[in-house]
């Protein structure tokens, strides 16, 4: 099959996730229904008579922009470790290498504990302080290694990226032993979760992925490159120290402000990139755009199980995708030492 | 077009490569020999911009230090021995690539008709033509050298610089591969300047030869001028005549007629 055809039918199947994502729960809401009220409050399309009240309120108002963030989310998460991989040139790097959890976690962690607001900000304050804190230590990270290291070696990035995310991690589990009232808000916060988000959530969060993901488009034949080997990209002409810091940056910027809304969700970074590979091959001007629609469809679905499997309770979401993504992992390590 | 004067270069402010003196002329090859460890690679490397040096290398008069990266990419490409792949391209993509410095302007818009043309052309002229779909990975070692070999054409430079790029190949595919540069150099004023192991191989792409050892010229010259055995015993350690005469011996003794190497079926490019 040709790419432009896998393309369209991937996007459409992905469309479909999230209609279904949106129609299945406690109440069940057809699709027609669900496009005829999208149409309706998107383009002032007539209602049909046989829709309720209840329906619009349900699809309108509490799982579109659940869904919705969620796609945004998982979007964002995908295209930040297809980035990732192919700029450390390893299938199992990601974002969550280099530290930006661990950051991201601590800064909210400081918010929940302390109850610290900033007044213009209000309730994206405790996003707002874990994407600082989750990007505060890539940077350092990233800075740490090129004091160590002048030519920024893919080994040496990981490495200290790993010691930084471990350094943290021991700060976040003091302070959770030593708060032991927002103990369950801090573990619960870790685990991920789309429960109560609202459509404030997805208009924040929609332009910096947006924004993000367009500029990694832009430099999708530099990443090509890169994956090569950076002396090559050097010889071939590409600024390759000044295309890694866009690039590890600009992946942090996503995989933070994506945890910093809806806590630590993990897995889908490295399961929908190589999916997408699979499927499309490495060209990064395909990667990029088709990890945002896999990686989404593929969050709609484990937020989908999460809210459905034990219902009227809620399991986090990161477990449903750790649960899945585990033994893809160890699938990926094993398939890779088999190939050499 | 390529001069190199009082070059010193190296690691971590530690001089690798001293005093470096040498000028490739248009339609010239070079070739660095010299024992593991000498500096070839590192000249290389300083050559293409990779390592910052004290003295000065010009190409076509101009100091390289004060060109830009895509400057230097239009002049001179480095095709090295093969590295690992960690993602798949098609054969045509991964020779696309070669045109980046030429479609860096336009990145949002696909490649242009002219670039897309060049890169099939260059596929064309290693005979690759039927393989332009496949993935890389799928290819054998030759296959693949070939393939970098048309990606470093794709980037149409003047000077080819080598980084052992015949490591992990047959006899076969070696002799082709340096065949087909000896015949891309004898046109359009381009060169090549190659890191080569074997001492067979250097002499066949090489006019001139430099000779490194601990980083420092040994001998530099016309190949007729300055290969002699005290030469390569001082430089390799060891008495390399006597071994190049006795494997030669050897093969007389064996029941085999020498023939013509078959010219290199390799295309050029259009």
């Amino acid at each position: 099959m040709k790419t432009k055809s896998k393309i369209i039918i991937s996007i459409i199947i992905c469309f479909a996730v999230l209609i279904f994502g949106v129609g299945m729960g406690s109440v069940y809401v057809h699709p027609t229904e669900i496009i005829n009220i999208l149409g309706n409050k998107l383009f002032s399309v007539p209602l049909s008579e046989n829709i309720s009240k209840t329906s619009i309120s349900i699809v309108w108002n509490l799982r579109l922009p659940r869904a919705l963030l969620a796609f945004i989310v998982g979007g964002a998460l995908a295209v930040s470790g297809s980035v990732m991989q192919s700029v450390l040139k390893n299938p199992l790097a990601s974002s969550f290498t280099l530290g930006v959890s661990s950051g991201a976690c601590l800064g909210a962690g400081l918010v929940i504990v302390t109850g610290f607001q900033i007044a213009f900000l209000g309730i994206f304050t405790l996003p707002f302080v874990g994407l600082l804190c989750g990007m505060l230590t890539v940077i350092l990270a990233v800075k740490f290694a090129s004091r160590m290291d002048k030519n920024m070696e893919n080994n040496t990035i990981i490495l200290v990226g790993m010691v930084f995310s471990l350094f943290i991690n021991a700060f976040l589990t003091l302070l959770t032993a030593m708060s032991k009232d927002s103990i369950e808000q801090l573990t619960l916060w870790q685990m991920g979760s789309f429960a109560l988000k609202e459509w404030s959530n997805v208009f924040v969060l929609l332009p910096i992925v947006l924004v993000g993901v367009l500029v990694l488009m832009r430099y999708s034949r530099e990443l090509d490159i890169m994956t090569f080997g950076e002396d090559q990209a050097f010889t071939m002409g590409v600024d390759v120290q000044k295309a890694k810091w866009i690039f590890l940056g600009l992946s942090a910027a996503l995989t933070g402000s994506a945890i910093s809304f809806v806590g630590v969700i993990g897995f889908i970074d490295l399961i929908a990139p190589h999916v997408v590979r699979k499927i499309f091959g490495s060209s990064h001007k395909i990667v990029i755009p088709m990890s945002l629609f896999f990686g989404g469809a593929f969050m709609v679905i484990c937020d989908l199980i999460a809210r459905t499997i034990v219902s009227p309770s809620e399991l986090p979401v990161g477990a449903i995708t750790a649960l899945v993504g585990a033994p893809f992992f160890v699938y990926v390590y094993f398939n890779k030492r088999k190939e050499k | 077009m390529l001069t190199l004067k009082n070059v010193y270069a190296g690691y971590d402010g530690n001089d690798v490569l001293s005093n470096i003196s040498l000028t490739v002329q248009e339609n010239e090859n070079l070739c660095i020999l010299g024992p593991n460890g000498c500096g070839k690679t590192t000249l290389i490397k300083t050559i293409s911009g990779l390592i910052p040096c004290k003295g000065s290398i010009t190409i076509d008069g101009n100091n390289i230090n004060s060109m830009k990266r895509h400057e230097i990419a239009s002049k001179v490409a480095v095709m090295s021995q093969m590295s690992s792949i960690y993602f798949s391209y098609t054969v045509f993509d991964a020779v696309l690539l070669g045109r980046y410095i030429y479609m860096k302007n336009n990145a949002f818009s696909g490649p242009s008709y002219e670039d897309r043309e060049f890169a099939e052309h260059c596929i064309d002229a290693v005979g690759l033509s039927k393989l332009k779909y496949k993935q890389i990975n799928t290819l054998s070692g030759g296959q693949l050298q070939r393939v970098y070999l048309a990606r470093t054409l794709a980037q149409d430079p003047k000077i080819i610089l080598l980084d052992e790029p015949t490591n992990h190949l047959d006899l076969k595919h070696q002799v082709e591969l340096i065949d087909y540069l000896k015949e891309w150099s004898k046109v359009d004023g381009h060169s090549v300047i190659g890191v080569l192991h074997d001492i067979n191989l250097a002499v066949r792409l090489a006019d001139d030869i430099l000779f490194l050892n601990e980083g420092e010229t040994q001998a530099y010259g016309k190949a007729d001028d300055i290969i002699s055995s005290k030469l390569l015993k001082q430089v390799y350690g060891m008495d390399v005549v006597s071994f190049m005469t006795d494997s030669l011996r050897k093969w007389e003794s064996y029941n085999v007629e020498p023939s013509i190497i078959p010219k290199v079926k390799l295309r050029k490019i259009k």
